[in-house]
């Protein structure tokens, strides 16, 4: 059984469809990165498979337990509310922006939803999070607001506040693109070390070497088809598919 | 006629008007909370409703609200008046005034919030009240502060307008020492109880600002 | 809590505008200044309290209550006592003892004289006591008999080249939005009068239209002769009235149209109290201002 599955997803915005008919399925301890140009709806699967948008059509099942599912007429029906919030203590997302919340500090960022969206004790979730905080490398910046850190450091913060919730899979949306390019090795390094974890993640990304490097599986994407997906060494550096060679041509080029 | 004597007899109407403003402050915060979220529903017809409500509120005047509030009971359902709804009229007419300034002011300090804080609260499990209260509106306090102030400032002043409903604030005792006096100089001492409150009101909302500025 | 805290900072603002009065006098004064201050909005504050606790006794209090609307800026009729912090005037007084004798409880209700329609139907008050003009308002209102003969007369600066009515030709004369003097300069019988001045202006109040008076805004007031001398004697050789009224007139209650049974009670002790002596009595508190010449005193 996977630990997560999103299947025959289909979603228009307005005439323009942007995912069609995609199926993706994630084993325990998987690292699957998703690549392809902008516009090709690799970032929108991210967010059906994340619940901020709601898909047309298809099912989406985490540990086996059906968050969407499609009806007769092929239109996708949530679960109720009840249902979709225990759902949403699987999974974990990191935003390219990383949506820290200003007003809170760098420990409260963390512990806050544990406290109040898992009723955890807050003396454990502080323990846990302060691990979780010096991991990250971030020692004694428990008290600090987002704003007095640099922008990989914030993105640290915002993987460490993903991790609290202790969730079974983590999500990356392009979690390098808003970093000057001298920041994204730490975040990339962080990753690293989570998939030597074991950790399950999905991520969407644009660094190709990383992708290979760490990914166990990447897909390709490319006008809301999945065009190619396998091992990193076949879909990176012997892309079958010519589309897919000629987006890795135009990467290698631009840099 | 000392000045002590008229500043004591202007002052007497002081209480009255701290108490428009206090009670005024109370009730249209809130309301234009409850206001502002009904004009971002997506239930058309609320909001549509509720955008009509805010634009009568705003465009006609707080006098003419004030009358209406106090007279209406009477020339739409023959009620008769009794004495303290001249004071209950003045705080329901002004509450729902500045209820309708605040939710504008409201709508757009939780507009301007990135959507961004929407999605991470949201996929961090937070109910929709949770993100509301623990995430958004203590933003939108931080980021409304500097136009909250000019209403409360505002405010200050428009008590005075309780007089059309012959509210005994301080502008109306200190019009009433000055006929009793033949004389103006008792506004010009209303006018400096104005300011100093006014001076006091600008202090405290600084000290806030400064409070909620340690981030940003 | 709410008085508290309306104690404390008018002790504040008391004390921060007496220390700023005070200018070259001691610290230590200003510090004892500051005391006294403090005591004084303590007790203003409690006066407010008392007087609204006073009011919603007033309403349980067995026996009727008697509410009387009267505009608090128009003096001696109805107006601050800033000996006393209560409103008083010759017709509050004639109220007071009307009240008294009826076993009524009078509550004096300051209006926006504006409003003062809407106050009576909507039985917010139940008279007008404030030197109201009944003449050319009969069909308004159930009224009283007139009880006060009153005259408009022209008000202008004591210094003022202005001797007659005559003499107003080209001037600016000021007088009180709604006010029966107004009412008189609009009417057709003077029309050719208020034609010849340069322009008939409105203001609100009486005291103000004296104010403007005084920064030579205007020429002239045409304002009823008990407000006037008020002013006279607030402002001594200030002002002048012309020897030529403008027009008379006559003061009484009114009540809201239909109102006769209130009328009745009311009209029956104030006859009583004339027969007795007892009004001319309060018309002589007010002797400064003409009232005891004004009265109609045969029924």
């Amino acid at each position: 059984m996977s630990l997560f599955e999103i299947k025959n997803v289909s979603k228009s915005f307005g005439d323009l469809k942007v995912l069609n008919d995609i199926t993706v399925s994630v084993d325990k301890g998987e690292v699957v990165a998703i690549i392809g140009p902008s516009g090709s709806g690799k970032s929108t699967l991210l967010r059906c498979a994340t619940m901020l948008e709601t898909m047309d059509s298809g099912d989406l099942t985490y540990k086996g337990e059906y968050a969407a599912k499609n009806d007769e007429n092929g239109k996708s029906v949530y679960a109720p509310p009840s249902e979709l919030r225990k759902i949403k203590g699987y999974f974990g997302l990191v935003f390219q922006q990383f949506n820290l919340f200003p007003h809170y500090s760098v420990l409260k960022n963390l512990c806050d939803a544990p406290v109040s969206v898992q009723k955890r004790d807050r003396k454990e979730v502080e323990k846990e999070a302060r691990v979780l905080i010096s991991k990250m490398g971030l020692e004694g910046k428990e008290n600090y607001y987002p704003q007095q850190l640099s922008g990989g450091q914030q993105q640290r913060v915002a993987i460490a506040r993903a991790l609290c919730m202790n969730p079974d899979i983590l999500f990356f949306d392009e979690p390098t693109s808003a970093l000057d390019p001298e920041l994204t090795g730490e975040i990339l390094k962080v990753i690293r070390q989570l998939a030597q974890e074991h950790m399950t993640m999905v991520i969407v990304t644009h660094e190709m070497a990383f992708a290979r490097d760490v990914a166990d599986r990447v897909i390709f994407m490319d006008g809301g088809y999945i065009v190619e997906e396998g091992r990193p060494e076949d879909v990176i550096t012997n892309p079958k598919e010519e589309r897919t060679q000629r987006f890795l041509a135009r990467f290698s080029e631009n840099g | 006629m000392s000045l002590m004597n008229v500043m004591r007899q202007i002052g007497s109407g002081f209480g009255s008007t701290l108490i428009i403003f206090f009670f005024t402050l109370l009730f249209s915060m809130p309301l234009g909370i409850l206001v502002a979220l009904g004009r971002m529903s997506k239930i058309k017809p609320l909001s549509v409703l509720i955008q009509g409500i805010i634009s009568i509120l705003r465009g006609t005047p707080l006098m003419l609200q004030l009358i209406v509030v106090f007279y209406g009971p009477y020339y739409l359902f023959g009620m008769k008046l009794s004495t303290g709804w001249r004071l209950y009229a003045t705080l329901i007419g002004f509450s729902i005034n500045y209820a309708a300034y605040f939710a504008e002011i409201f709508r757009a300090g939780i507009q301007s919030i990135p959507v961004g804080q929407t999605e991470a609260a949201t996929v961090l499990g937070y109910t929709k009240v949770q993100t509301f209260v623990k995430i958004i509106f203590p933003q939108m306090v931080k980021r409304t502060i500097p136009p909250v102030t000019n209403e409360v400032i505002t405010l200050v002043k428009d008590t005075s307008l309780a007089f059309v409903l012959a509210y005994q604030e301080m502008f109306t005792y200190a019009k009433q020492v000055s006929a009793a006096m033949s004389s103006l100089m008792p506004l010009f001492v209303a006018g400096l109880f104005y300011y100093l409150f006014n001076l006091v009101v600008t202090i405290a909302m600084d000290r806030i600002e400064k409070a909620l500025s340690y981030y940003n | 809590m709410m008085k508290k805290l309306a104690a404390l900072f008018l002790a504040g603002v008391m004390a921060a505008s007496l220390a700023a009065c005070g200018g070259s006098s001691a610290a230590s004064t200003a510090t004892s200044q500051a005391e006294k201050a403090e005591e004084a909005a303590q007790e203003a504050v409690e006066q407010t309290a008392e007087q609204t606790e006073a009011a919603v006794e007033t309403a349980t209090a067995e026996g009727r209550e008697f509410v009387v609307g009267f505009d608090a800026e128009y003096p001696p009729y109805g107006y601050l006592d800033m000996a006393t912090n209560d409103y008083t005037g010759f017709d509050l007084e004639l109220a007071q003892e009307l009240c008294n004798r009826r076993g009524w409880t009078l509550v004096k209700k300051p209006i926006n004289w504006d409003n003062k329609d809407a106050e009576i139907d909507s039985g917010s008050i139940d008279c007008i006591w404030n030197g109201m003009t009944y003449t050319g308002r009969e069909e308004l209102y159930t009224w009283s008999r007139p009880y006060v003969n009153n005259s408009i007369v022209m008000c202008v600066m004591a210094d003022s080249d202005i001797q007659s009515l005559a003499d107003l030709a080209g001037k600016i004369v000021i007088t009180q939005t709604d006010s029966s003097a107004q009412t008189a300069l609009e009417g057709e019988e003077l029309a050719d009068l208020t034609a010849s001045f340069a322009k008939l202006e409105l203001n609100p109040s009486y005291n103000t239209c004296f104010q403007d008076m005084m920064t030579g805004a205007v020429d002239a007031i045409a304002v009823d002769i008990g407000v006037a001398q008020y002013q006279m004697k607030n402002n001594p050789d200030k002002f002048r009235i012309l020897g030529e009224e403008v027009s008379k007139e006559q003061y009484a209650i009114a009540f809201k149209l239909g109102n006769e049974e209130l009328r009745d009670q009311v009209q029956e002790t104030y006859d009583e109290m004339l027969a007795d002596g007892t009004v001319m009595e309060i018309a002589q508190h007010y002797a400064e201002d003409n009232l005891p010449e004004m009265l109609i005193t045969e029924k």
